[in-house]
């Protein structure tokens, strides 16, 4: 149940980003999650929306962008869609693969009072 | 124009971020709803005043990895580690795969020639850290809790109840779990997973993010393969797959098999 961890990882940040900007309220925040990030967006969500009571998230709408994986064959180079890790590319059938989308996970925004 | 965050101009107002489809319905939708202003409509030919309904808002635009904390705190530890000269090794595996047990004997067969200290982590109970300092090394055992992971404050933390020798090798065995810990770095030099072979020899595939971020793997147990399907080299293919430059060390802590060759490459650190 990392995502607990990361949540209040997340409380932490937007209260050290709120107070180096004077803010007393975020109405909004965007996180991204990358499909291979090793974040569950849901239990992530819920493990969020179980802790922000009583923070400086408690109002916060939280809107979660996710960005699918991209790998790329480490033998024919192409670029591919990739659903997990152990992806193979399509061409060759082989691994490995450089992962070059979806490992992201982090907050992109806040809207602010 | 909202002279706070630049709204009804598109052009003035961006959030930077990937360039996908949600991402650019965010940009170019999103906060024109929330923004309930009156700017975007026809005039008539007449004018009015633009009254707010609201506190004025902004957007604070971050793009911050929210694990940067715990990386910036790792590379704080791992500063410091340089400093001393000290190898931080960070030992993950699943529960029961023998970490403890190969550190048991490793400090048998080091000490007294090299100085080494082991930091425990276990969601409860000193057990480890008391076996560890029977073998003669100082131990320092964190509890997690709840937790399932070490992260790079809580060895911080550690780092100020230990003193750590100048040159020693600093163990940090990490809470038993191929999933969680392969997502915290605590600012060692090299990650090392064990894997035994009562497990699947295809937990590569099935926990890659661990051995994507490991530099070693010990295979141990060894002495138990006549008894289990389990294919060495199956288990080195999927790994070498998801990692080619992953280098492995069978090892039975048990018998003594391949420690000669752990020592050879804790060395050579």
């Amino acid at each position: 149940m990392h995502e607990l961890s990361l949540a209040m990882e997340v409380i932490e940040l937007a209260q050290r980003e709120a107070d180096k900007n004077g803010v007393s309220r975020i109405r909004e925040i965007l996180i991204e999650v990358g499909d291979l990030s090793g974040v569950e967006a849901d239990a992530f969500q819920s493990a969020l929306e179980l802790i922000v009571h009583g923070t400086i998230l408690a109002e916060a709408e939280l809107r979660i962008s996710r960005t699918p994986g991209k790998g790329k064959c480490m033998k024919c180079n192409m670029e591919f869609e990739m659903n997990n890790r152990i992806d193979c590319c399509p061409k060759c059938l082989c691994l490995p693969s450089e992962i070059s989308e979806g490992q992201e996970f982090r907050v992109l925004s806040m809207v602010v009072e | 124009m909202c002279d706070t965050c630049g709204c009804g101009n598109p052009d003035e107002f961006k959030i930077h971020g990937k360039e996908n489809g949600q991402m650019a319905n965010w940009r170019n939708g999103e906060n024109q709803e929330h923004h309930h202003h009156d700017h975007e409509h026809e005039h008539d030919g007449h004018t009015h005043s633009h009254v707010h309904d609201h506190t004025p808002e902004k957007v604070i635009s971050l793009n911050m990895d929210i694990l940067s904390e715990n990386n910036r705190l790792a590379e704080r530890n791992r500063g410091y580690f340089e400093g001393k000269h000290v190898l931080a090794l960070n030992l993950v595996s699943s529960p029961g795969s023998g970490k403890t047990t190969i550190l048991e004997k490793t400090i048998h067969a080091l000490i007294p020639s090299r100085k080494i200290f082991v930091i425990e982590g276990d969601q409860q109970t000193a057990r480890d850290a008391d076996r560890i300092e029977k073998s003669g090394a100082p131990a320092i055992q964190i509890n997690t809790g709840s937790g399932c992971h070490l992260d790079a404050k809580m060895i911080h933390l550690a780092l100020h109840k230990m003193e750590v020798d100048n040159q020693a090798i600093l163990f940090i065995e990490n809470v038993g779990n191929l999933v969680c810990p392969a997502l915290f770095d605590l600012g060692e030099q090299k990650r090392v997973v064990v894997i035994s072979v009562t497990e699947g020899d295809d937990k590569p595939l099935k926990y890659p993010y661990m051995f994507q971020s490991s530099n070693l793997c010990i295979i141990n147990k060894t002495d138990l393969l006549p008894y289990v399907d389990f294919s060495v080299e199956a288990a080195i293919q999927y790994a070498r797959q998801l990692n080619p430059d992953l280098e492995f060390i069978l090892m039975s802590a048990k018998t003594g098999e391949g420690m000669n060759e752990w020592y050879t490459w804790l060395s050579k650190q």
